[in-house]
């Protein structure tokens, strides 16, 4: 028998099975196959007396499959709730997932689903989660999307309008909202991305007195604290800092004058130099404001302003008008892009240098859509994205070329895009509709 | 919310329902209850785990999770009721194993309730915000056993009873105290901390507290620090076994402040075992142990390095002021090196080469040696002792290790302008009369005073050493042009001094022979003929010479004399009998010079080359001096040497003092200038802080002479006061 001793037979749901006791151990020991088969239990594979197992067989064989091979097929026949559902019985949800989809490259993206919803107005903000979820800001309203792309209860602050959203973790999310007047609502929640549930309220002191404020761009740092740009009701500006596990208030970055750091645009936490991004750009602001922070010191390290920028002619200064910034620690740049997504870059490590634009694609100006939208930047593993009306293009190299271009035919231009748990979700503005893409898994050779 | 408007309609809403049956929750749960007793009574081998597993999915997903949660903690909770009466019945050495047992029982049953109700822990517990199964399972293990009254106190007694009977040299089983505390660390919460850290520590420190009054009493300064150490490792020991790690600090802190911080003074001042007694029998090993225990304490090491830093100040003072021990000025020297040698060596060995130690060590030296005023001169005549003849037949690297202490001595001194005073006088005979014994010592003793006090400290000597070189060959020249023309002649060896480099003395010249002044005439007439524009004068006073004498009964001699000496030997040549007035006369040598050469010539027992009358040991003015007929050697060559005082005499050490008082002056009042000119105002104070610390490398200059140069400065209207502020002055350019 020897080898035979291996062997299992499991009858699930009536079918029979038959495998072995090392493919159901890939499940691990935080799963039911793993349970079974641990010695506590007298269940000694080899025996000849058939397991049964009270599921349905046909999701069963698909999920079989996957512990022998790695990858998941999901025959049309089985809806995909159904399989997720079983997986979760089995304890295996986590291998689902990680089989659904490969690991992120933004050349060879495929589009996986487009989600509608059913919130009217202008989408603000989409931010992936880190295990492929997602939160779609609308209005006042925060809609939670899990990997399974489920949504869950939305989530709101007090009604209040949502200025930016980001995920903790991967059941935590935090939402910055505008302050109502005299209200002193608003500002910062930390919410369950399940149950939609409001766990924390962060404050702002100023000389120990909590204050009202409207929350505006956030990030996050990898050690454990978070960022967001501030306006208080008595002009204190400025950049806010909390610890993430505390919930408390640990600094507040004050406006210098003749600088904008509370109405920021975007924040970006630098891990390698220990810095933050701020950006604060046209149209919030008649100029573009880029500062490097350093919180340990209390400050600024790098800036760029385009006052007193030349003006040659009026073409000229929308051309010259920055309309996203992100920081490539790798290069020790900035990039800039206009709204003719021209890519500029600025050097990190002088300070009060002027901008290199790339002239790449004057093709767009004059024929802008009706209700364009101001082009995103995000960065992600070495390939910069940026996104332009109704697509999104992907550069990569030391030159920065373009590679990709990702667009759909319909929802109109993109408001927002994020990439995240290895998806990329991209958020229209015309319609209440996002897309979601996905690297497909490794080939079989 | 508003007042429900009255409605004219009502429309039910299609309530289809679905109905479970109302049991099913409660049959359920039955079956899961049942698996838990029997998981608990060691009967699992009779159940179905994919039955039980589906029936709390079911549950779950039957929205009854709060019920299956619930009555987890109800029946956990009673098992382990029952486990703790189980436990409390244990008697005496049974009841740690019994508890122990119940734990690994417990962690099984546990790990097997977890499996079956994975789906809950996995779903219904993140949502519903409870304590995972897992968790739950040693919280209430906690509530129930750990913190049940009966077992509490009595875990926490026995586990410090055993430490205890471990510590007076049982053995225990150690396997099971571990696994008892890994519990107590499993558990969450701080039950390690409160139930055993905390009381250990504390009984812990009473127990030392007792043992180090105990030792104290009866032990000596050695073997309290041997317990003491053996004590600390065990305790460390200890730990590494059967505790947490962060425990090791802790009650390492509580070792050593119970056994050495509250009775360091005690230990280090112990009478006949104390450090100082460590010091002087050098026991290595002892201050060794001493330096690791105390540098584990705050202050500790401080008060060893206190201590350390009287003792040697002490001794040292005795060394340098002991009379007896100055008579020699060579041994004295060599005492100090040995006492240096002893502590560098207590250092290296037990102290770990500590940087604050040498520091303590060098400012002691330099403390006590700088007391004595005498030591740069007494450094100097040793390294002249060396030099002439110490260092014979010693390998170079020796010579240099010798060398190499007498610089250490000489960074100690404060007045290294008087050693540099004394130096030069001694190199100046040693170069004189041909007595170095190594030019490549010398050489390499002048590099290490240039490196370490700068070039122009070593000019002068550097140029005693030019001089030398210098007037080899000239007196080669010499020989060559004269040729035949004082071949019959007296030999003469002259050596060409640079005024200024040598140490100057009051050039009192003497009558010279004719025979000899013939000759200088000559070496005169060429050494000004090659070199012109100079000036030759003669230093007798440093000379020596030569001189092939007859005895009465033709017995013939080399006398090896002084100039002076051979000025008053070469007048016999033409009388047998002389006064001292007569011999005066004649050479006209110094009364004092004079005196002690005649002492040298007929004072010296088997030198006695001339006769006194009337026979004493002091030189009279009224004395005369004979020809002594009867002079016997056993030697061809008679060695006649002065009367030279090898220590400086009272007057001449108050000369050479009045010398050194005179160079500083121009030192010091260069130093005022170039900060004054660098400073244009600056306050008295200021001006002689600044003073003493440009010159502290030569000398630490009085405050006094730095007034009284200050006021000279003034007068020569180098500086002002100012006129407002009098104690401020100022530079005028």
């Amino acid at each position: 028998m020897g080898i035979q001793k291996d062997r299992v037979r499991l009858n699930v749901g009536g079918k029979i099975f038959e495998t072995t006791a090392t493919t159901l151990a890939i499940a691990g020991r935080n799963s039911f196959f793993g349970a079974m088969f641990d010695e506590d239990w007298n269940l000694q594979p080899g025996s000849p007396t058939d397991h049964l197992i009270d599921r349905n067989p046909d999701c069963f064989a698909v999920l079989l499959d996957l512990l022998r091979t790695g990858e998941l097929y999901i025959p049309s026949n089985i809806p995909e709730k159904l399989l997720y559902r079983e997986a979760l019985f089995y304890g295996l949800l986590d291998h689902v997932r990680s089989a659904k989809w490969g690991p992120f490259d933004g050349n060879r993206l495929r589009l996986s689903r487009s989600i509608t919803g059913r919130a009217p107005g202008d989408g603000t903000a989409i931010r992936a989660g880190p295990d492929g979820g997602c939160c779609v800001a609308h209005g006042s309203m925060v809609h939670v999307y899990d990997w399974m792309l489920d949504e869950h209860p939305a989530i709101n602050l007090d009604y209040q309008r949502v200025n930016d959203a980001g995920w903790i973790d991967s059941d935590s999310i935090v939402i910055s909202a505008c302050e109502r007047v005299g209200r002193g609502d608003g500002g910062m929640g930390l919410f369950s991305a399940s149950t939609g549930e409001l766990r924390y309220k962060f404050n702002v002191t100023h000389d120990d007195q909590v204050k009202s404020y409207t929350a505006g761009a956030l990030s996050f740092s990898s050690d454990d604290k978070i960022f967001s740009s501030c306006k208080g009701r008595s002009n204190e500006y400025g950049i806010g800092v909390w610890d993430q596990t505390t919930g408390k208030q640990i600094d507040f970055f004050y406006e210098p004058p003749a600088w904008s750091l509370g109405d920021a645009d975007k924040l970006q936490w630098l891990h390698g130099t220990n810095c933050l991004l701020v950006a604060t750009l046209f149209p919030r602001k008649d100029n573009c404001y880029i500062s490097l922070l350093d919180f340990r010191e209390k400050k600024m390290v790098w800036s760029w302003s385009d006052i007193g920028a030349p003006v040659f002619d009026e073409g000229l200064l929308d051309e010259r008008r920055v309309r996203d910034a992100i920081a490539m620690e790798d290069t020790s740049s900035i990039c800039v892009v206009n709204e003719y997504e021209d890519l500029g870059f600025m050097d990190l490590r002088s300070t009060g240098g002027s901008v290199r634009w790339s002239s790449r694609s004057r093709l767009m100006k004059g024929k802008m859509p009706d209700e364009p939208c101001y082009p995103k930047l995000a960065l992600h593993e070495g390939q910069l994205f940026s996104s332009m009306n109704d697509s999104i293009s992907v550069f990569c190299g030391p030159d920065w070329v373009l590679t990709s271009r990702l667009r759909r035919s319909y929802g109109g231009s993109i408001c927002d895009f994020s990439i995240g748990g290895d998806r990329l979700f991209a958020l229209h503005s015309e319609e209440n509709v996002f897309d979601i893409w996905e690297t497909p898994p490794p080939p079989i050779m | 919310m508003s007042a429900p408007k009255k409605r004219n309609f009502q429309i039910e809403a299609f309530k289809h329902r679905v109905v479970v049956d109302p049991k099913y929750a409660e049959k359920t749960w039955k079956i899961l209850e049942h698996a838990i007793h029997e998981i608990y009574n060691h009967n699992a081998s009779g159940l179905s785990f994919e039955e039980l597993y589906r029936n709390a999915y079911n549950m779950v997903l039957h929205k009854y999770g709060e019920k299956l949660y619930a009555g987890l903690v109800m029946t956990m909770t009673s098992h382990l009721k029952e486990i703790a009466k189980s436990i409390e019945a244990a008697q005496g050495a049974l009841f740690l194993e019994e508890l122990n047992r119940k734990w690994t029982e417990h962690n099984k049953a546990l790990q097997m309730i977890r499996d079956i109700l994975m789906y809950m822990d996995r779903t219904f517990i993140p949502s519903a915000h409870k304590t995972p199964v897992h968790e739950l399972g040693l919280n209430l293990w906690r509530d129930n056993i750990i913190h049940s009254s009966k077992i509490q106190t009595r875990l926490q007694d026995t586990l410090l009873e055993l430490v205890q009977r471990e510590r007076t040299g049982e053995v225990i089983n150690r396997g099971l105290m571990r696994n008892i505390i890994k519990m107590l660390m499993d558990l969450c919460g701080s039950v390690y901390q409160e139930n055993f850290e905390k009381p250990f520590l504390e009984v812990s420190a009473d127990f030392y507290r007792r043992e180090s009054q105990q030792f104290i009493e009866c032990c000596d300064c050695g073997d309290y620090l041997k317990k003491a150490e053996k004590r600390l490792n065990e305790e460390i020991e200890r730990v590494s076994q059967y505790m947490d790690v962060k425990s090791e600090g802790k009650i390492t802190n509580v070792v050593e402040k119970e056994l050495i911080e509250s009775h360091m003074h005690r230990l280090v001042h112990m009478d006949n075992s104390g450090l100082v007694n460590m010091l002087v029998d050098d026991k290595y090993d002892d201050l060794g142990r001493m330096y690791s225990l105390f540098c584990r304490v705050p202050d500790g090491l401080p008060l060893i390095r206190d201590v350390m830093t009287s003792h040697i100040r002490e001794i040292g003072k005795q060394l340098v002021t002991d009379p007896e021990k100055l008579k020699d000025p060579v041994d004295f020297v060599q005492r100090l090196l040995d006492e240096k040698d002893k502590h560098d060596k207590i250092i290296s060995l037990a102290f770990n080469n500590d940087k604050t130690f040498q520091n303590a060590l060098n400012s002691s030296f330099e403390y006590f040696i700088n007391l004595n005023p005498r030591s740069p001169e007494f450094i100097s005549l040793f390294v002249d002792d060396k030099l002439r003849k110490g260092l014979k037949g010693v390998s170079e690297e020796d010579v240099e290790l010798v060398l190499d202490k007498v610089m250490m001595l000489f960074r100690y001194l404060q007045e290294k302008d008087v050693f540099e005073k004394y130096y030069k006088q001694h190199l100046a005979k040693r170069l004189l009369s041909g007595k170095t014994v190594s030019d490549d010592a010398e050489r390499s003793l002048i590099v290490k005073l240039k490196t370490e006090c700068g070039y122009q400290f070593t000019s002068k000597l550097e140029g005693m050493f030019t001089d030398m070189k210098t007037s080899q060959d000239t007196m080669q020249g010499f020989y060559a042009a004269m040729g035949a023309d004082i071949a019959d002649g007296p030999t003469l060896t002259v050596q060409v001094l640079t005024t200024g480099s040598w140490p100057t003395q009051s050039s009192s010249t003497c009558n010279l022979p004719p025979e000899i002044l013939g000759v200088c005439e000559k070496f005169r007439t060429y050494y000004l003929g090659t070199h012109t524009g100079r000036r030759l004068s003669w230093q007798t006073n440093m000379g020596t010479a030569d001189l092939k004498a007859t005895f009465g009964k033709g017995q013939k001699h080399e006398l090896n004399v002084s100039t002076y000496q051979m000025c008053i030997l070469m007048l016999f040549n033409n009388a047998d009998g002389l006064s001292y007035r007569e011999i005066e006369q004649a050479t006209e040598i110094p009364a004092a010079d004079l005196k002690r050469c005649l002492q040298s010539l007929a004072c010296v027992r088997g030198k006695n080359v001339l006769r006194k009358e009337p026979m004493s040991k002091d030189i009279a003015e009224d004395d005369a001096f004979f020809f002594n007929d009867n002079f016997q050697s056993k030697f061809y060559k008679v060695k006649i040497g002065t009367v030279v005082a090898q220590k400086e005499s009272e007057p001449e050490k108050q000369e050479t003092r009045q010398r050194v008082e005179e160079d500083r002056k121009p030192q010091i009042e260069a130093a005022i200038v170039r900060i004054m000119k660098a400073r244009r105002v600056l306050d008295h104070n200021n001006i002689v802080a600044e003073v003493t610390k440009q010159l502290q490398s030569r000398f630490l200059p009085n405050p006094v002479v730095i007034k009284k140069r200050i006021e000279s400065l003034i007068e020569r209207e180098f500086l002002e006061r100012d006129k407002v502020d009098r104690k401020l002055y100022r530079y005028l350019a």
